[in-house]
């Protein structure tokens, strides 16, 4: 586990530098680049890192983890899970060297007809496979336990690791068919031409999906870790579990809505595509009412009194509770961007504009990644035999995440809303069209400076716990009815995994069919970097 | 232990979890398919039916397909496998069959006259010109009468031939901020993309030709074809996009930078 944990935060680092390198080339402060190549390669890196190897990889070790602390029962298939880690880590290699290169600067989003190097589609493929060594380990832990548990209820964290794990696995589906199927055959050579209108619709089964997979451990500890951290009790047991299989049943087949401005696929499923995509923001919102009543408890133990004044009580030097108002914060910022950005109509002003880049920079980068921080942070004693880290640099680290986060998010927004496009390598600032824009895209970078302050105090903070012989046990929240058995259906995924697929066929199933049976849907491969 | 089934009818929670996903679905299939289009006049224009064909996305065809454009476009499909020509004979053939292109060309490629540099050429690159002339695609009364006896082996031994002189290129470029900004950066307000992302030095992408040391009159009557819509074997109308927002000025500009280093014989 705790080589996961440390694979994901360094390689996270690291993309936090060309992240912000990015920024820096973009920004008025320097020259044109005069190769955007080398932008791209940083970009491609910098996604391909931050959306598929650092967030599998704390998904896989915080699923452990839960394994472990939740089930009190040692991990079953240990070898298997070291194997899905070096799996991991050498597709991980695999992709950053063929983009080092400049075989692959294709983004983490694939772009067929654009075909990099097979290296590269190889390696991501080995970080899916990896993963899928995890879900298959997570599945089998939780049948040892009902097994010697028979019909007791699963711990609330194992549930919703079970349900991410679920999740990925189907999710993932879409684009590894992708690349299996499409892209792999056109980087080989074996084909000429790519169905680049069907690759695009088999990606969108995976590109929303894997957000809420991204969002899963953070949804986790909101759950499971913070009540109990800021010392009060989780309000609702069942609402953790109905958020968790309603994203199981909602987050994946509405994927299109990022398709709003693909020619090949209908309006219709387009508008069916919004209407899903819409509820996916009741468990949002039940998560953010569950947990708001959970803080309220702990704060009301703490003697906080009134309607409003018990907000006073909290205890607000818990990094925990810091963590947690400020990826509140950033989830309502987010969430009401992400909104806009389902809307079909309202998406038209800001599609492929750098809103979008701040949207999900806000929300995954913001919101979800704070509470990767907190997750480390909590799981540290544990992991590493240590001491509960220490509150002062860890306040001010998660601080600087914040203010860095919205630093470098806001003008983004207000950017897209005024046309700019997102994954260029350059503006030209003396045009008078796009000259008093200049100025956010400086705010962004000193955003992007202040998070890379952030990323390395939090290596640092990570790097030097101080040792115990005696680590306090880790604990999960205990609920307000601790010993309430769940219902059936919210203890089993069988129902909920079922309904994911049938909405999958009615809502992909069609669009899949029809665009890879149109023969002119077949265009020629642009390969990138082949001579 | 609950005694509740997890797949029972009888059981609550499935019920009404099934109940409300299959009435959400056939609502938003409804208003997505049936009343929101018939409230658009070109989706209700062909009956109900054809409504939800095209909310389906199934592609229609508002124009017929003309005969004149249809052999406007070109056929060739580039292949990756053109790009490597170096076998001995086929550059020995190559150079037999390329003595019918000196008059122009030049005996080793390249010539004082307009016609283009083909030392060093890209074999892809001339595989796909010399096809293009011979079905129509490009045109040119000299070359197509040229390209219109050439069996396909003869264009493969000609590319290679071409392809294994050496490139007219005469001086190392250093791609700084010397350049003119069109070849550098483009111009992303006019969504013109910079020269050397196809053309050398960013990206030398397949199909697009080694431009330096070509003449410059050339290159300067081939932007103003493709800016205006003349020339269009570009598959994908990259080129006619590109000059289409270039002025005279700019292409006299970028036809200079490319043809600077040409050496006459």
């Amino acid at each position: 586990m705790l080589a996961h944990f440390w694979v994901a935060f360094v390689a996270f680092a690291l993309a936090v530098v060309l992240g912000e390198w990015q920024m820096f080339v973009r920004s008025p402060l320097h020259a044109w680049i005069s190769n955007p190549e080398h932008y791209y390669r940083s970009v491609t890196a910098h996604g391909t890192v931050m959306g598929y190897v650092m967030p599998t990889l704390v998904a896989m070790g915080f699923g452990y983890a839960i394994t472990e602390l939740a089930l009190k029962q040692p991990l079953i298939g240990l070898r298997w899970a070291w194997g899905g880690f070096w799996m991991l880590i050498a597709g991980t290699v695999m992709a950053a060297a063929t983009t080092a290169a400049g075989k692959a600067s294709v983004l983490y989003t694939f772009y067929p007809p654009m075909i990099g190097s097979a290296f590269y589609y190889l390696g991501v493929v080995l970080v899916v496979v990896g993963s899928w060594v995890w879900v298959a380990l997570m599945l089998v832990n939780l049948r040892a336990w009902r097994k010697a548990n028979p019909g007791a209820t699963v711990p609330l964290a194992m549930f919703g690791n079970v349900a991410g794990a679920l999740l990925w696995f189907w999710t993932s589906l879409g684009a590894a068919s992708e690349v299996l199927l499409l892209i792999l055959p056109a980087s080989l050579g074996l084909t000429d031409t790519i169905n680049a209108g069907l690759a695009r619709v088999l990606f969108s089964w995976t590109l929303h999906a894997i957000v809420y997979f991204w969002l899963m451990p953070a949804y986790i500890a909101f759950y499971t870790i913070v009540p109990r951290a800021i010392g009060g009790r989780l309000y609702s047991d069942m609402m953790g579990r109905v958020s968790f299989v309603l994203f199981l049943v909602f987050s994946m087949p509405i994927g299109i809505h990022h398709l709003f401005a693909d020619p090949q696929v209908g309006a219709g499923f387009k508008f069916v595509h919004a209407v899903m995509t819409a509820m996916v923001s009741i468990p949002t919102l039940l998560t953010v009412f569950t947990i708001t009543a959970s803080v309220e408890i702990a704060a009301r133990l703490r003697g906080g009194r009134g309607p409003f004044g018990w907000v006073k009580a909290l205890p607000w030097d818990n990094p925990v509770m810091l963590a947690l108002a400020l990826s509140f914060v950033m989830l309502g910022f987010g969430g009401a961007g992400g909104l806009i950005n389902m809307s079909y109509q309202m998406n038209e002003t800001i599609h492929n504009t750098q809103w979008v880049t701040g949207h999900f920079h806000l929300i995954f980068g913001g919101a979800i990644v704070i509470m990767y921080m907190v997750i480390a942070y909590e799981l540290w004693p544990q992991l590493t035999r240590s001491e509960p880290l220490p509150r002062g640099p860890v306040r001010l680290q998660l601080w600087l995440w914040f203010i860095g986060m919205m630093v470098l998010t806001m003008p983004w927004h207000l950017v897209g809303l005024l046309g700019m496009p997102r994954r260029m390598a350059y503006y030209d600032y003396s045009h008078p069209d796009i000259a008093p824009q200049a100025w956010t895209v400086i705010a962004s970078v000193i955003g992007g400076f202040i998070l890379l302050v952030s990323a390395v105090l939090f290596i640092a903070i990570l790097a030097r716990p101080r040792r115990t012989a005696s680590p306090a046990p880790f604990t999960f929240a205990v609920s307000t009815h601790p010993d309430a058995p769940a219902p059936v259906a919210l203890n089993r995924f069988g129902l909920w995994f079922g309904m994911m697929v049938a909405l999958t066929v009615v809502n992909y199933g069609w669009p899949i069919v029809q665009i890879a049976r149109l023969a002119n849907a077949y265009v020629p491969v642009i390969p990138i970097g082949s001579r | 232990m609950p005694t509740e089934q997890n797949w029972s009818w009888n059981n609550a929670w499935v019920r009404w979890s099934v109940v409300s996903l299959v009435g959400l679905t056939i609502a938003s299939l409804l208003v997505g398919f049936v009343w929101l289009p018939s409230q658009k006049a070109d989706f209700a224009a062909d009956g109900l039916w054809g409504a939800i064909c095209r909310a389906a996305g199934v592609p229609t065809s508002w124009s017929r397909p003309s005969a004149a454009h249809e052999a406007a476009g070109t056929q060739v499909v580039l292949d990756r496998r053109m790009t490597h020509a170096d076998d001995a004979v086929a550059i020995g053939r190559g150079a037999t069959l390329a003595l019918n292109c000196t008059m122009c060309h030049g005996a080793l490629g390249t010539s004082s006259s307009n016609a283009p540099n083909l030392a060093g050429q890209f074999p892809e690159v001339i595989i796909k010109q010399l096809r293009d002339y011979a079905s129509g695609a490009r045109a040119s009364s000299i070359m197509q009468a040229m390209a219109r006896n050439l069996k396909s082996r003869d264009i493969d031994d000609l590319a290679a031939y071409y392809a294994s002189l050496p490139q007219a290129r005469t001086a190392p470029t250093t791609y700084d901020e010397s350049l003119p900004k069109l070849v550098r950066v483009g111009d992303p307000m006019r969504n013109i993309p910079p020269c050397i992302a196809c053309h050398g030095q960013v990206d030398q992408k397949i199909g697009a030709p080694w431009l330096e040391g070509m003449p410059r009159a050339y290159l300067a009557g081939q932007l103003a074809q493709f800016r205006s819509g003349q020339r269009r074997n570009d598959g994908e109308a990259q080129m006619r996009d590109v000059a289409r927002g270039m002025t005279d000025d700019e292409i006299a500009e970028v036809s200079y930078f490319y043809a600077r280093k040409a050496v006459a014989y």
